[in-house]
């Protein structure tokens, strides 16, 4: 079906190709992931299958491109829409019409389908992807899952043999994503399809996916083949895989379910039960809990918040200590984003009272406010306008009067943040990681004692979440209290001191991390689903609790690291 | 050949846009009254109709030029972000005529060119005016009047490129280039006025103007529709042409810094099998 | 719930009947009729306020009158007199000029009223729609526009926000600056990722192509027929036939290069609702109304529409039949009665 035979590609004035002599070959019906960090050239080599590279983009390409018996590079992205449907990234930016079924009709309308199968074809497209009920809906009232959805559709609409998606559900929440990726592994099944998906999220998809692609980007060699094959060779994967490898096991974990067939005949090798109930929690970094960080920060008292007759928030209590890391969790549309934007004062609560080291909040403006509290909105974009890196640090301090004594030495916090080569460069310009840390340095220049995020990990690869923790670590051991929102539980159970879960309004759990996220089914981590009632999060959390077994030969392999026996012995 | 075309179709064009302007002067100097009178029953919605089909042939001709997706987009949204504009004006009260869509248009044809702003020009009108409830006999001189003005900004930045050096455009506009736009949004913040105000003046005196058929002469209806403009525009043709002088001046350098950025993205070069 | 089409058909009518008619009675009656419309299609809760068609009489038929009279000094039935030094204002106020300056006021309301229905009641995609297949571009443009501000909407005041919490403050006209930027240039980055999933969709699959050279001469002389026909029928004595044949063939060339560029695309449209028989009954009527106001049909007293006050007033003629037809006007407000759930 797509053969692509030693494709090399740069774009225009880019001194290395993003790809190399990338050689790949995928069979009909295939349900292909494509992963590997950013900048690795994920949506380089999908655009190729539709000739969007080099027609759309310009630049230097070589090689030989073969799909569904045709050649991108030289029919064209028009020529290749009836072949290859492509979805992408952000929901918002591609729509042209209004209302689902117009949107559907778009790609029939440029086509010139005669209107009488035009009608049918978008009856046959809105059943296949269960959207008849929202036919006439205007887009902009979708949610983020059912945009993509339509998406889908959209791109279905030609009846294309392949269907090719760009991390379409980078932002999304978990529920939309989730939405998002079993409708298409519902596809697979209903009609012949072969898929390509780039995708971060590979724990929802691994267990239907018959092929992974690994980009390792920096001229390395592409790797393809069977998942549990190719998973081997990756650094970064989800942890089940990580925890998998460590402890060894063949054939590779890709559900709970399996991993948990695996502990089970480890332990059963080693005599050992794992599904009893742990007598108490383990000792761990968690055990650190509220009682540490006695200096309340923030303190949010039974906040109440409506739009018009709409309640948002509903005596809402919170407090962040000293140094401490707060998540906020909790399904979308839940009130966490308006909690953040009446703490900053952007909204002003009907009820209750929120104190900033002991003052009242009220009445104060936001402008006040933010010298001592650092707000990062949800889209760093929405915060970048100046020139240079190094300028956007600045327009903070001069918005509030602090340019002659900065608190915070700007080339320094430029240095923390890793940005000092970029310092001159346009921010826009940059990656999605680097922007964000740009829009961080933009709202701690002022050395806020507060730290508000609004979904920092949106879009990051393993990689720059691994570093936006290691700048959170730093922040708090100065005595930075912040109050994370997000989506991102392996994150949480990664950074969190203490977990609160925010449901329709109303805090309905406020925790030490592992009894919070472990006793609710749609926020535990997967280590967590792997050993119920163990209160381990992370994969870490595991393996420092296996203690060496004196010997225990597991499938096969040994090596030192190999070791472990289950705790509870 | 296409050329010449071409520029008699904008000059028929403006032409007719001119006529529209000047007819109810013109109507009464003549000496057969009676066919004025006759005649000005239908004026105002022939008018219409001709400016109308003059807007759409002009639409035609300047589209027939193969609009790719990345204009068609780019247009698209510019024109629901000039849109919005529209509603800040309703949100933060603005005096006068004072209105935030003109510069975007100005700037927009002065960087990426004639035909861009045209189209700018007109599309923006057509779709705040859908969206505002704004669609009515007036909506063709809107589009009239605004694609006109983006049209003469991209010659205007035609001429300032062929003079300067093309690279400056990245960098922003100069000292020079901020003072030739401000006062082209000047100009074209009273010309706005003049021509909606024209789309009115019919319907504002009725079909059988009273003065004509007492014989008034050229000067004399010219005199009426001074009156007319001193009293329900100039004070918001004025403001008009001040807050576009204001805005070009304030926000027309980094605005066109960040257009010229994308327009270098816009434009690339394809070499396919290298 | 009825087409865009016999909308569009329906507002064009109030438009002509509006221009064509100074009749105050007729006037009134299409007035009656345009807020019977408004009233029919308003939802419950709209019903409430006083109607914009007032309050856009209330300040368009004052305003209006005041000019009239105080601008033309014509007319046998004199108020009062301004002294003659004023420029313009000079002159007797008489009662004929305050009652024309009030006619015209009612017309302008009339043709205010008449659109702002087809506005509210008209779903803005499905008018987009309506373009014809040369301005198949055009119609993009303007529906990605439209489906782009409320997210534009949104993302204003999303960056408000994020430029507040770092300490901005909107105080002048430059402090627009760290608000505009990052919204022209996050859509202008949305804008190519919007290009591609079109391009990626088969837009442009077939009109990658210029206009071919017939086309512009079409246009060309189509518009050189329009310019020369209006000119001479603008200022050329009696009935010419000369003048309007050729501003027919002017409008006629024009027509057919949109139809001919039309038909270089080959493009389909795709339409969910259809055509049904409420939208041609409330066509029906229209071109009804249409006909009496502007077509010379005899014995419907098509005299009785231009009522003129000077030189000295009088009262206004009144033709059964004239009336009757303006009723056509009514059919979709009639159409709404009959369906709406007592």
């Amino acid at each position: 079906m797509i053969h692509l035979d030693r494709l090399t590609y740069a774009y225009p004035g880019g001194l290395t190709p993003v790809l190399q002599d990338v050689t790949l070959h995928v069979a009909e019906r295939e349900f292909v992931l494509v992963t590997g960090p950013s900048g690795a050239g994920k949506s380089t080599l999908l655009r190729c299958l539709n000739g969007l590279v080099p027609h759309f983009s310009g630049g230097t390409l070589s090689g030989r491109v073969s799909v569904a018996g045709h050649d991108p590079v030289a029919d064209g992205p028009q020529v290749l829409s009836r072949f290859v449907g492509f979805v992408f990234q952000d929901p918002e930016a591609q729509f042209v019409m209004d209302r689902v079924e117009n949107e559907i009709a778009f790609a029939l309308e440029n086509q010139a389908v005669p209107p009488d199968e035009m009608r049918a074809r978008v009856e046959e497209v809105l059943g296949l992807l269960d959207l008849t009920s929202l036919r006439d809906r205007p887009l902009e009232t979708l949610s983020g899952g059912e945009r993509q959805r339509v998406a889908i559709a959209a791109a279905l609409a030609l009846r294309p043999r392949i269907l090719v998606l760009d991390e379409p559900t980078s932002q999304l929440d978990p529920l939309s994503a989730q939405d998002v990726l079993e409708t298409l592994v519902r596809l697979r099944d209903r009609i012949e399809l072969t898929i390509l998906l780039a995708e971060h999220r590979l724990e929802r998809v691994l267990p239907h996916v018959d092929r992974l692609v690994y980009l390792q980007g920096c001229g390395q060699p592409v790797l393809s083949g069977w998942p549990r094959e190719i998973l081997g060779q990756m650094d970064l994967t989800p942890p089940l895989i990580t925890l998998g490898k460590a402890l060894g096991w063949k054939p590779l974990p890709l559900t709970v379910d399996e991993a948990r067939a695996l502990a089970r005949a480890q332990v059963a090798s080693g005599r050992r039960e794992i599904s009893r109930p742990h007598p108490e929690p383990p000792p761990s970094r968690h055990a650190a809990s509220t009682s540490t960080f006695s200096e309340a920060l923030l303190e949010v008292e039974r906040l109440s918040f409506s739009y018009g007759a709409n309640r948002v928030l509903c005596r809402v209590s919170l407090a962040v200590g000293r140094g401490e890391l707060v998540a906020l969790v909790g399904p979308n549309g839940s009130g966490k984003t308006t909690l953040l934007r009446c703490i900053v004062g952007l909204l002003n609560p009907d009820q209750g009272r929120i104190l900033l080291e002991g003052e009242s909040v009220a009445g104060r403006d936001t402008a006040d406010l933010c010298r001592r509290i650092g707000y990062l909105p949800q889209n760093p974009n929405d915060l970048l306008f100046a020139d240079t890196v190094l300028e956007e640090l600045e327009v903070t301090l001069r918005n509030l009067g602090l340019s002659d004594a900065p608190p915070v030495d700007p080339d320094e916090l430029l240095d923390r943040l890793h940005l000092r080569e970029v310092a001159t460069s346009y921010p826009r310009d940059l990656s999605v990681g680097q922007r964000q840390r740009v829009a961080l340095g933009a709202v701690t220049v002022t050395r806020p004692r507060l730290l508000l995020l609004d979904e920092p990990t949106r879009g990051m690869d393993y990689p720059a979440k691994t570093e936006l923790v290691r700048l959170l670590r730093q922040w708090q051991a100065e005595g930075t209290g912040v109050l994370l929102v997000t989506h991102d539980v392996e994150l949480v159970a990664q950074a969190a001191d203490r977990v609160a879960l925010l449901v329709g309004g109303e805090i309905v759990a406020d925790g030490p991390p592992s009894p919070v996220l472990t006793e609710s089914p749609m926020f535990a981590p997967q280590m967590a689903r792997l050993f119920p009632h163990s209160g381990w999060l992370t994969v870490g959390d595991v393996l420092s609790h296996l203690r060496p077994l004196t010997s225990l030969p597991l499938c096969g392999k040994l090596s030192p690291d190999d070791n472990f026996s289950f705790p509870g012995e | 050949m296409r050329r010449v075309i071409s520029i008699a179709i904008y000059a028929l064009c403006a032409a007719i846009g001119l006529l529209a302007f000047l007819y109810p002067f013109l109507l009464p100097s003549t000496p057969k009254a009676p066919t004025a009178m006759a005649h000005s029953q239908d004026a105002p919605l022939t008018t219409a109709a001709l400016v109308g089909l003059s807007v759409t042939a002009l639409l035609v001709e300047l589209q027939g030029q193969a609009i790719s997706a990345k204009t068609v987009a780019m247009l698209g949204v510019l024109v629901a972000i000039t849109s919005v504009l529209r509603f800040i004006e309703v949100v933060v009260p603005l005096p006068g005529g004072v209105s935030l869509v003109f510069a975007p248009i100005l700037l927009c044809g002065y960087v990426f060119g004639a035909r861009f702003g045209f189209l700018m020009g007109a599309f923006t009108l057509l779709a705040s005016g859908l969206v505002t409830g704004g669609v009515g006999p007036w909506l063709p001189y809107q589009m009239f009047a605004a694609g006109w003005m983006g049209l003469s900004a991209g010659w205007l930045g035609g001429i300032a490129l062929v003079r300067g050096k093309s690279s400056h455009r990245v960098r922003g506009l100069g000292r020079r280039e901020l003072t030739l736009l401000s006062v082209f949004g000047f100009g074209w913040g009273l010309l706005f006025g003049a021509i909606m105000n024209v789309y009115f003046w019919p319907f504002a005196t009725g079909p059988a103007n009273q003065a004509w058929s007492a014989g008034a002469s050229l000067g004399e209806a010219l005199a009426r529709y001074g009156a007319f403009y001193l009293a329900t525009s100039l004070g918001w043709d004025v403001a008009r042409a001040v807050g576009n002088v204001a805005l070009i001046l304030l926000l027309g350098a980094p605005t066109v810094r960040a257009l010229a950025r994308f327009r270098l993205r816009f434009h690339f070069e394809v070499h396919p099998r290298a | 719930m009825l087409d865009v089409r016999a909308w569009l058909l329906w507002a064009l009518t109030v438009l002509v009947a509006a221009s064509s008619c100074r009749n105050p009675l007729y006037v009134v009656l299409l007035l009656l009729i345009v807020a019977l419309t408004d009233v029919s299609f308003s939802a419950e809760k709209e019903r409430r306020g006083f109607p914009s068609l007032f309050r856009f009489a209330a300040l368009a038929v004052p305003l209006s009158a005041a000019f009239n009279a105080l601008t033309v000094h014509f007319g046998e039935t004199v108020l009062f007199r301004l002294p003659g030094w004023l420029p313009l204002l000079g002159g007797r106020v008489t009662l004929e000029a305050l009652v024309f300056g009030l006619m015209n006021g009612l017309v302008v309301t009339l043709i205010f009223g008449g659109f702002s229905v087809f506005n509210r009641v008209t779903p803005v995609h499905d008018l987009v729609r309506l373009a014809p297949q040369a301005f198949h571009e055009a119609g993009v443009v303007v529906s990605i526009a439209l489906t782009f501000i409320p997210e534009t909407n949104r993302s204003l005041n999303r960056i408000r926000e994020a430029q507040a919490v770092r300490g901005h403050r909107v105080r002048g006209l430059r402090d627009w600056l760290p608000i505009v930027v990052p919204l022209l240039v996050s859509g202008l980055e949305r804008s190519m990722g919007l290009a591609e999933a079109m391009v990626a969709r088969g837009y442009g699959a077939v009109s990658d192509r210029s206009h071919p050279l017939r086309l512009q001469l079409l246009l060309a002389g189509g518009l050189l027929a329009l310019l020369s026909g209006w000119l001479g029928w603008l200022f050329f004595p009696g009935p010419t036939p000369l003048a309007l044949s050729v501003l027919a063939a002017g409008v006629c060339l024009v027509v057919g290069a949109v139809w001919l560029a039309g038909k270089e695309v080959p493009r389909t449209r795709y339409r969910s609702r259809r055509w049904r028989i409420r939208d041609t009954l409330v066509a029906l009527g229209s071109v009804l109304t249409l006909a009496a106001v502007q077509l010379p049909i005899p014995m419907i007293g098509r005299d009785t529409l231009y009522h003129s006050p000077y030189p000295r007033l009088s009262l206004p003629s009144f033709h059964p039949l004239m009336a009757l037809l303006l009723l056509g006007l009514l059919v979709p407000a009639a159409v709404a009665i009959r369906r709406r759930p007592r």
